[in-house]
């Protein structure tokens, strides 16, 4: 076999294990395509519990954007760290606002009065909200910096660490 | 001109002017503008199905997203970036050629041409040659064929 030969064999094996180690060291909780370093767009939508609900877009607070549904089951297992968060959180320069994703209103409402949501909450009432964001399925949670970029999100059921580890590094990126 | 000869070229330029009435360009209508952008654009719940194809809920609301882009007047290339922007390069069936994704279409040929060259040089190479053996082993060769014939001969006497 030739010597260019055998070298392009190598080359090419090197590369393909490159790819398969930078493909499968990359968390599927978070796909950083799309939306993520963009900077979100204000909306406005209907909330739950009635009246308007206005968020994204630049409002020198740290938001957290969570899309759930009542019939998505691993929503309601992570629904208790997302409110000991918000407890944590809620007096200071951190915003939660929920998204209902393919939902109907009666049932989001009864979902966050028997699952203890008490941060506002907005009906994704035609998917424009979810497309914005680029969601691929839920539950998904975005968290959007001061300067109003979405600075990350995270795919599936989210926990408590992950909840603070994201919201801690954008306070520290708004505080300097 | 004979008269069949007269009907072949009559039946000829019939067929002609049928399909040149069949390919002539037409304006696509609207509907059919979301049927064709949406059969490019994937389902992002779904396991390789279009968005077109899916009968999923979240196809359905991005069927609609696609149809308010249409009427709005938007061309394909606007329609396609705003599904870039919401989930990346990946939202399109049939990836760009001028992103990372390219490579998708890039490997094959390069692997292609590759194999022709190898192919190439392989045909145009001259036919191998073994060497010639030495005397002394073409001797010995000799004498052990003569061996095993002379107990060939043995062996068949009765």
């Amino acid at each position: 076999m030739p010597r260019w030969l055998r070298l392009t064999i190598v080359v090419a094996i090197a590369a393909l294990v490159m790819v398969l180690v930078l493909a499968f060291r990359r968390a599927p909780t978070d796909i950083r395509t799309g939306t993520v370093g963009k900077p979100s767009v204000a909306m406005n939508v209907t909330r739950l519990e009635g009246g308007d609900l206005t968020f994204g877009g630049r409002t020198d607070k740290v938001v957290v954007v969570n899309f759930f549904a009542s019939w998505c089951v691993p929503c309601k297992e992570e629904n208790p760290a997302l409110v000991r968060v918000y407890e944590r959180y809620r007096a200071s320069d951190v915003v939660f606002v929920g998204v209902l994703y393919q939902d109907s209103p009666e049932n989001g409402l009864k979902y966050i009065h028997d699952n203890g949501v008490t941060w506002p909450t907005g009906i994704d009432t035609d998917g424009r909200i979810a497309f914005s964001y680029g969601v691929f399925g839920i539950p998904e949670t975005y968290f959007i910096g001061a300067d109003g970029v979405i600075a990350g999100r995270h795919i599936g059921p989210i926990d408590e660490t992950t909840l603070v580890n994201g919201i801690e590094s954008l306070r520290a990126k708004a505080q300097k | 001109m004979t008269r069949s000869r007269l009907l072949i070229v009559v039946a000829l330029l019939a067929v002609l002017a049928a399909v040149s009435w069949s390919a002539r360009p037409r304006a696509e209508t609207p509907a059919e503008r979301v049927d064709r952008i949406t059969s490019e654009l994937r389902c992002v719940v779904c396991q390789g199905l279009s968005v077109k194809d899916s009968p999923s809920e979240s196809a359905r609301q991005m069927r609609d997203i696609v149809a308010q882009r249409v009427a709005e007047g938007r061309t394909d290339d606007q329609i396609r970036d705003e599904f870039r922007a919401s989930y990346g390069d990946w939202v399109v069936l049939s990836p760009p050629l001028a992103s990372w994704t390219g490579l998708v279409w890039l490997v094959p040929i390069v692997a292609l041409l590759a194999g022709l060259a190898v192919a190439w040089r392989r045909l145009r190479a001259p036919p191998s040659t073994l060497p010639e053996p030495a005397p002394a082993e073409v001797a010995a060769l000799r004498e052990r064929v003569a061996r095993e014939e002379a107990l060939d001969v043995v062996a068949d006497t009765p």
